[in-house]
């Protein structure tokens, strides 16, 4: 009697827990040509004027998000994935940024400053749920390697996108909202105030030139 | 012929007295304007994630309104030139509550509703003088998500300050 409960139970149970194994493996988007997104910016973001113009250098860039899967901007709909990891993205808008400002240095070993950037936030964040909320936060550790001082400067940028019903307007409105937010991010960061004191503050050391010893009187 | 003539410039000169008349300067008011993070009074409890979410919502009808040239990230530096036409909104959330699912359900009339009060300063960048003082108080159905009620609010304190500012002289 018990083995044949046991036997029903498991004829009923298994395709169903089967079934339920391979929905669960559906619900996984995986990328692909069609749900990959390119996201960079569209031109460089103009920078500050500084009064003494440091020659930067983009050290590390560390992924400080703990998102398992950084690349995945939304799961919905079968996914949209980015084409590159956010940090490289990040890298590039920032080099390209500076280098039409002219304050990207040749290499380490020239810049006056160099950063290492954290970054927090990329991609959506939870909105409403009548928009896309796009956020991109990031912290740049700058320092002087002359000095060894350095000094921190956060920057985020956020964007709000409309909703889309069709898969492809949810990509591209997906697709400009993160460009934005970059955009926007990129902008605080090269025009805000916090950079320009830091950039003060790392200088106001190197410019002071250490006074040569005195020669010792005969 | 000489009606038909007569006719043309009538529809000709009202047409362009109607061009004329509703030809408004859409030139935007401000050089700059930059939204601040809102902070909040003692005991109001919203996470974190609704203030940044208010923030963006905020910029994104500053945009939507054309208020202002350009809408500036928080913290970012401004010319000393472009001072005096620029603006920074700061502002404090004084009151939430959260309401009640069962009260707005079973009473109705408003009763139970979730409501937010906000308090804003519209302050000129280069003499901190405030330009307008503005209150928002949004009420929203419990069930909704508490982020609806940011957008809203967004939408309410620009249309105020939009209206405050068109009273006063330029």
């Amino acid at each position: 009697m018990v083995s044949s409960s046991k036997f029903v139970s498991c004829t009923f149970l298994s395709p169903i827990l089967l079934i339920g194994c391979l929905s669960a493996g559906a619900d996984e988007p995986k990328p692909t040509p069609e749900n990959t997104i390119s996201v960079q910016l569209a031109e460089p973001v103009p920078a500050q004027k500084f009064e003494n113009a440091p020659k930067f250098w983009i050290g590390d860039v560390i992924d400080r998000s703990g998102n398992p899967q950084p690349m995945l901007v939304l799961k919905e709909r079968g996914g949209i994935f980015l084409d590159r990891q956010p940090k490289q993205i990040i890298r590039e808008a920032l080099e390209q940024s500076l280098k039409a400002a002219n304050l990207l240095a040749a290499d380490a070993n020239s810049a006056d400053l160099v950063m290492r950037v954290y970054l927090f936030q990329f991609g959506l964040a939870q909105g409403s749920g009548l928009d896309f909320f796009g956020k991109v936060e990031f912290t740049a550790m700058v320092k002087n390697p002359k000095t060894g001082e350095s000094s921190e400067v956060k920057a985020a940028g956020t964007s709000i996108a409309k909703a889309a019903v069709r898969k492809k307007n949810i990509q591209k409105n997906v697709q400009d909202d993160v460009e934005e937010s970059l955009k926007d991010a990129i902008r605080n960061f090269l025009r805000g105030q916090q950079l320009k004191d830091a950039v003060a503050k790392l200088r106001k050391g190197a410019d002071i030139v250490p006074a040569a010893p005195a020669p010792a009187n005969p | 012929m000489r009606i038909y003539s007569r006719f043309f410039l009538v529809a000709m000169s009202i047409a362009c007295t109607g061009t004329l008349a509703t030809g408004k300067d859409n030139s935007p008011r401000f050089k700059t304007a930059e939204a601040k993070h809102f902070t909040q009074a003692e005991g109001v409890e919203l996470s974190p994630a609704f203030g940044d979410y208010f923030y963006a919502e905020l910029r994104a009808e500053l945009k939507k309104a054309k208020m202002a040239s350009e809408i500036i990230g928080e913290g970012e530096a401004v010319d000393d030139s472009d001072a005096p036409t620029s603006v920074v909104i700061t502002g404090t959330i004084t009151e939430y509550k959260k309401g009640s699912v069962v009260k707005s359900a079973l009473i109705g009339f408003g009763a139970g509703l979730r409501s937010l009060k906000m308090d804003a300063d519209v302050l000129r960048r280069s003499d901190k003088q405030n330009l307008c003082v503005l209150h928002v108080h949004v009420k929203i159905d419990p069930r909704w998500n508490e982020k609806v009620m940011a957008k809203f609010a967004a939408q309410q304190l620009i249309k105020n300050m939009k209206s405050e500012l068109k009273a006063q002289p330029n």
